[in-house]
């Protein structure tokens, strides 16, 4: 007989003792049909907790008799509890187990289906039907006989319990007399959910009867027509719909024909879906409601059963159906064997993934709901917050107007019939492919795109970032964000920031160079920063001069209607600083931004550039527009101090009478200082000059961050370089950047003498970056800019007296750790950032990512690297 | 940073002895890497001058701040005005003479006067020159100021007077930092101790005593200090402001004690917790959730319940990090939700989605909105500018009426409108307030 075994569940063998349970699984292990490692024997667990596996109690006298007994009764409970621990260890981690012990009584059987129910797994009965001769002959020639009492108890209980296991709720089960055990072997089940995906497999989402887009998306990918009107991808690519082919649009009745077509072919795969299960239901005759469309493909199912003879009409009207119900509740697709990627339609559990059950199938067809809100619909609860087993989790069913990507897991439901688009994910390789709908077929009433376009500027729920969150990245990176430097950062957005709608970026913290100049008289130097990059592979780096002023980011509408439309705000745009913070005064900025949009009009940027915004990140000049406090209080009362102080020490030295060597030392060790304060003083007014009209205001631009219909960072900085010099044609606002291109040794000490030669009357310096925008070493990402300061202008950050030996050696000790690690999670979450707010994602998504940066911005650091 | 003594007249070299400092050697010490340096410039019958000052060690100066992470806390004057960061320098160089305990024979000489001028610089002080002379002309010494660029320049100071050396070196030690213009950061709290045992003898008859205390011990109570920076100076009568601000607070407990649902208040923008901490002892209240998104306010707030629990009969409020520009769960269905001067600090354009979100989302069946009366201005003469600086509008009284009219209208509430503070013929109370109230089966 052939016994099959589930690819995973637990299996009960039921039969008195030496019916001949051991024996046949160890016959089977020596087959290599199963693993030892998958017994689970009473006897054994009876051994390993208690050293036997029986014990003799009847042969005794009636007192010593109960104690035996009792021991016996305890050595079996704890077996069992043992045993039993390890099947449920083994369920969870969805292996097959064949437990080795009599069942004979049916508490001891509910309890293993009680435990294959718990951990969705199934339980086969294999139900050994042995005579009672032979039962007692088997007994009286093994090492330690039951005794013939207990063998004919046994066995007149297993004649009792026989005929009524067949309604306890196995899965499947088998029985074996003792010549079909003779011949009986096991058959191993491959895994029903696992889907071989080396050779490519296209998961398309929810496609609800929109024929026309499917297959446009299907050749999109490159899927080819065949005579047989099955579409064939060259490089055998299969296709897998994750369900609701059907309902709402105009064409359910081809599209399910269509699938169904090519899953019977093994082109493609379906999984189970909401929809699908109801109109599965509704073909079994069952009573169900139909609504949200499901009444339309009906109408088209009924209106082609009509006009077909009655037995061809049952026979399609059951096919149809079983293709529904036999589509699984989730597929898994392997790797190089490794199961990497899970296919659900509305979602899944961790604990749910490769098992099947009615509960898994109810949890993948509409994922995890938590009753009804006030109106009546369903309130859901976020799934996917809980997933993290490493499996990547691509899904459909709620619409979102763009793949949501969160937590590890891809929504790629665009809503097609709601006027949105038909997504696919391609895998391996992990590209999303779409196509955009034909026509709005399910109408603007209870449109979830539109309702999502209506909740896109809600106030962010505060409940998402106030405990500390972690923010998942576009590019699969993680950054965490802790509670209490979220906690300044949103008190920063309450009271001095710009609205958070128009807040959509913060540029990282720069790191200075990773190590100091080996040079004895420099701190920073541009060769270390090189050195840098190259130890990292990059080959082409570009170096661009340093402004002297305040960063800030511009974000410049084409006009109010398009401010209005992206922020829900009136207004030409806004101009912010690093903590964003207003950068001008509301005049200023009003004056600033009409300037820049009447030039960027009349030079037709928009139009030419098919954009409604412009988002800039930039230096605005001079230094003092924003610093002048700073210099005021600061730089110019230290410089005083100083001077005055080592100008009076100078006096008083001098005009002492009494001759010593170390008055003379002293002496020469002030002059130096005067000289340093003289110098600092020299540092800073450099880059002050007055601003009286906002024709002195200067905007040199670094990089262009986005147009309304992209992100612009995937262009090397060269592109953005060459950008702002068609900008400072536009507007004499704009300024350009000097910068240099490095590739060859030459170009590095044409780049180190040009920095020289800049820094020494006080130039700021330079920023030495990667071309390519974002750049990695071994899937490692890399600063994406270095500075370095030149040697006269770092006076101004470590103050005047820094370059003195002593002072110099100890401030090459310091570690730029912290701010390399604070650079590369800014920058990611800047980028990550952008691409939510191009891509139209909730404000909340974006302030994420905006309210992280200012988060670790909070976290303290040096301040002076 | 330095100070130069001269003495001049009689027996003017046993000073030598008071100093323990020999007149042919420089005198030079390490402390921390901070140089403490001494030398005489001239040392002859009746003339004795000499000078101490520091050469800082900038970088470990600027190392002491853990939670200095602002540019400002690295480029500072510390490292060179006379300030008590000097005096701790300078202290057990000049211990001796501080504590005048030279040796046995030179004792006699402690207490002698003899005629000294101190000089010291640089001298980073925002007081007027009235405001130094007041301090050293009671104690005997007519003052110079060598320079003085402008009012907040460094200064370079000197000091004249028939003193004892201890007695001198003293008042200077108390003195110094008095005027010194310091910020929290690089104080040793120690000083403080220090007033009284350097202040003995002369201190209590010090006509500026108060103020020399009160300067002193800033560092003490610096956050009290912070507080009263940020009180409004523009304000014309403080005292009618605070007057003001308890009318407001009267009002709002007096419209929600007469409310019939009162159970439950979200007090939004509590800032230290005034409101809340009134809003506690209502009869019938059983919750009281106070909105604020500032660490310092908060903190203070939750030393202001803490203070107030002690009465058995008050409901503590709940601290709640968040802001109206965020949505909280927590704030929804409330009974009574309250905005005192809140929404004037709210762009005018951005209050609407702020409206928004408190009437159909959060639902309180009483919204209490108080704010200025910009009409009310011209009583503080204030012309154009608002009455506080992150004031982002005002409304006149027709303005805030048919503001509020419009929400009323759109959300289903009744609004009553009233004025909270002295009336003034044509131009209203100080203080505009409005109740929403819900309409009900809403």
């Amino acid at each position: 007989m052939n016994i099959k075994i589930p690819n995973a569940g637990i299996v009960l063998l039921i039969g008195p003792s030496n019916s001949g349970k051991s024996t046949f699984l160890l016959k089977m292990v020596d087959e290599r049909s199963i693993l030892k490692s998958e017994i689970a024997s009473s006897d054994e667990y009876r051994q390993m907790v208690g050293d036997t596996d029986f014990i003799h109690w009847q042969q005794h006298s009636p007192d010593e008799s109960e104690v035996l007994f009792q021991q016996y009764h305890q050595l079996s409970s704890e077996a069992f509890q043992l045993m039993d621990a390890a099947i449920e260890a083994r369920c969870r981690l969805n292996k097959t187990t064949f437990v080795d012990a009599t069942h004979l009584r049916d508490e001891d059987r509910k309890k293993y289906i009680l435990i294959a129910q718990k951990f969705h797994v199934p339980i086969t009965a294999v139900i050994l039907d042995i005579s009672e001769e032979t039962l007692l002959t088997r007994d009286s020639e093994r090492d330690q006989p039951r005794g013939k009492k207990r063998i004919k108890q046994q066995f007149q209980l297993f004649k009792k319990e026989k005929r009524t296991i067949k309604k306890e709720g196995f899965n499947k089960i088998y029985y074996l007399n003792e010549e079909a055990l003779d011949h009986a072997f096991i058959e191993r089940g491959k895994h029903p959910l696992y889907i071989e995906a080396d050779q490519g497999i296209d998961i398309i989402g929810d496609i609800h009867g929109c024929f026309n887009e499917m297959i446009a998306l299907l050749e999109k990918l490159g899927y080819e027509k065949k005579g047989d009107d099955l579409y064939t991808h060259p490089s055998g690519r299969k296709f897998l719909s994750l369900g609701d082919i059907m309902s709402r649009g105009p064409s359910s009745l081809m599209t399910i024909h269509f699938m169904m077509k090519h899953v019977d072919a093994g082109l493609a795969y379906m999984i189970d879906s909401n929809h699908g299960w109801k109109i599965a239901r509704w073909l079994d005759g069952r009573n169900v409601k139909l609504n949200h469309g499901d009444e339309k493909t009906a109408e088209e199912i009924d209106g082609w059963l009509s006009i077909l003879n009655p037995e061809t009409a049952q026979y399609e009207r059951r096919k149809i159906k079983e293709f529904l119900f036999n589509a699984p509740s989730h597929y898994i697709l392997t790797k190089n064997s490794l199961p990497v990627l899970v296919c659900a339609h509305a979602g899944i559990k961790d604990e749910f993934i490769g098992k099947q059950s009615k509960i898994i199938s109810d949890f993948c067809r509409y994922g995890d709901t938590d009753g009804f809100d006030e109106s009546g619909k369903p309130i859901r609860k976020d799934w996917f917050i809980h997933h993290g087993n490493g499996q990547l989790i691509i899904w459909g069913h709620d619409p979102k107007p763009q793949p949501l990507q969160i937590n590890h897991t891809i929504n790629i439901d665009q809503g097609v019939v709601f006027g949105g688009r038909l997504t696919s994910f391609r895998f391996p390789e992990k590209k999303l492919v779409s196509v955009p709908s034909l026509y709005n077929y399910a109408g603007t009433e209870n449109n979830p795109l539109i309702e999502w376009e209506k909740k896109r500027l809600d106030p962010p729920n505060i409940a998402n970032y106030i405990k500390g969150y972690t923010v998942q990245t576009e590019r699969m990176d993680k950054v965490k964000i802790h509670e209490d430097y979220v906690k300044p950062a949103i008190d920063l957005i309450s009271t001095s920031a710009v609205p958070l709608e128009q807040l959509v970026y913060i540029p990282p913290t720069m790191s200075p160079v990773p190590k100091p100049s080996k040079k004895a008289d420099f701190l920073e130097h541009p060769e270390e920063a090189i050195a840098y990059y190259r130890q990292n592979g990059i080959e082409t780096l570009i170096a661009e001069k340093k402004h002297m002023g305040s960063r800030a980011i511009l974000f410049i509408f084409k006009d109010e209607a398009a401010s209005m439309k992206y922020t829900g705000l009136h207004s030409l745009g806004t101009i912010y600083t690093r903590t964003g913070r207003p950068f001008f005064n509301k005049e200023t900025e009003e004056r600033v931004l009409k300037k820049l949009n009447k030039d960027l009009h009349k030079a037709a940027y928009f139009n030419k550039n098919k954009t409604d915004y412009l988002l800039l990140d930039a230096e605005i000049m001079p230094w003092n527009l924003k610093a002048k406090e700073l210099i005021n209080n600061q730089y110019e009362h230290v410089a005083k101090n100083a001077k005055l102080g080592r100008f009076y020490i100078k006096r008083q030295l001098e005009e002492s009478k009494i001759e010593h060597s170390i008055l003379a030392k002293w002496q020469v060790e002030n002059e130096t200082k005067i000289g340093n304060a003289k110098r600092f003083e020299t540092v800073y007014k450099k880059y002050c000059w007055e601003v009286f009209d906002i024709e002195n205001i200067q905007i040199a631009p670094f990089h262009l961050l986005a147009h309304s219909n992209e992100m612009l960072i995937h262009h090397p900085h060269e592109w953005h370089m060459k950008m702002n010099e068609v900008l400072s044609t536009i507007s004499s606002l704009f300024v350009q950047t000097e910068y240099k291109m490095i590739q060859t040794e030459a170009d590095e000490n044409d780049v180190i003498n040009w920095w020289e030669e800049m820094t020494a009357d006080g130039h700021e310096g330079i920023v030495i970056k990667p071309n390519k925008f974002i750049s990695e070493n071994k899937g490692k990402l890399l600063q994406p800019a270095i500075k370095v300061r030149g040697r006269t202008y770092l006076h101004i950050i470590y103050g005047m007296d820094y370059l003195l030996p002593n002072n110099l050696s100890r401030l090459k000790e310091r570690n730029v750790g912290k701010k390399q690690r604070l650079a590369l999670q800014e920058f990611t979450l800047g980028i990550e950032g952008i691409s939510r707010f191009v891509q139209k994602e909730t404000i909340e998504r974006v302030h994420e990512c905006v309210l992280g940066v200012l988060a670790l911005e909070s976290d303290p650091a040096d301040p002076r690297l | 940073m330095q100070l130069t003594i001269h003495a001049s007249g009689e027996n003017v070299q046993v000073l030598s002895y008071l100093l323990a400092k020999n007149p042919d050697n420089p005198y030079e010490r390490s402390i921390k890497g901070h140089l403490v340096r001494f030398f005489y410039q001239a040392f002859d019958e009746t003339n004795v001058k000499a000078t101490i000052y520091v050469v800082p060690d900038s970088i470990a100066l600027s190392r002491t701040g853990a939670d200095a992470y602002d540019i400002t806390h690295y480029i500072n004057d510390r490292e060179f005005a006379v300030s008590s960061i000097f005096l701790s320098f300078i202290r057990s160089a000049l211990a001796t003479a501080l504590n005048g305990q030279p040796k046995e024979e030179y004792r006699q000489w402690v207490n002698h006067d003899f005629d000294f001028t101190f000089s010291f610089g640089p001298v980073s002080s925002e007081l007027s020159t009235g405001d130094l002379v007041n301090l050293f002309e009671p104690l005997g010494f007519s003052m110079t100021i060598d320079k003085e660029l402008s009012n907040k320049s460094p200064k370079y100071i000197t000091i004249n007077g028939k003193t004892t050396l201890q007695k001198g070196l003293r008042q200077l030690f108390i003195l110094i930092p008095v005027i010194d213009n310091y910020k929290h950061y690089y104080i040793d709290e120690k000083e403080a101790e220090k007033l009284e045992r350097y202040g003995e003898g002369w201190l209590d008859n010090h006509p500026q005593k108060p103020f020399i205390i009160k300067r002193s011990l800033r560092f003490k109570d610096v956050y009290a200090q912070l507080e009263a920076e940020k009180e409004p100076a523009q304000l014309p009568a403080a005292k009618r402001k605070t007057r003001l601000n308890d009318l407001r607070y009267r009002r709002i407990v007096e419209m929600i004690e007469t409310n019939k649902y009162k159970s439950s208040i979200v007090d939004f923008g509590s800032g230290e917790g005034k409101l809340a901490t009134k809003l506690g002892f209502i009869n019938g209240v059983q919750e009281i959730l106070a909105v604020e998104p500032s660490e310092r306010e908060s903190l203070k707030a939750v030393k202001r319940f803490s203070e107030a629990s002690k009465d058995e009969s008050f409901i503590v409020p709940q601290n709640i990090w968040g802001s109206l520009f965020y949505f909280d769960e927590r704030l929804k269905n409330k009974d009574v939700m309250v905005l005192c001067e809140v929404i004037e600090h709210i762009e005018l354009e951005r209050l609407s989605k702020v409206m928004k979100t408190i009437l159909s989302d959060y639902k309180p069946k009483l919204l209490i909105i108080t704010t200025p009366n910009k009409d009310y201005n011209e009583q503080y003469s204030l012309g154009h500018s608002l009455r506080h600086a992150d004031h982002r509008f005002e409304f006149t009284a027709d303005e805030f009426h048919s503001w509020c009219k419009e929400y009323a209208q759109q959300y289903r509430y009744n609004i009553f409108i009233d004025g909270i503070g002295e009336e003034v013929d044509l131009l209203g109370s100080p203080t505009q307030i409005c109740c929403f109230q819900r309409m009900e089966g809403e």
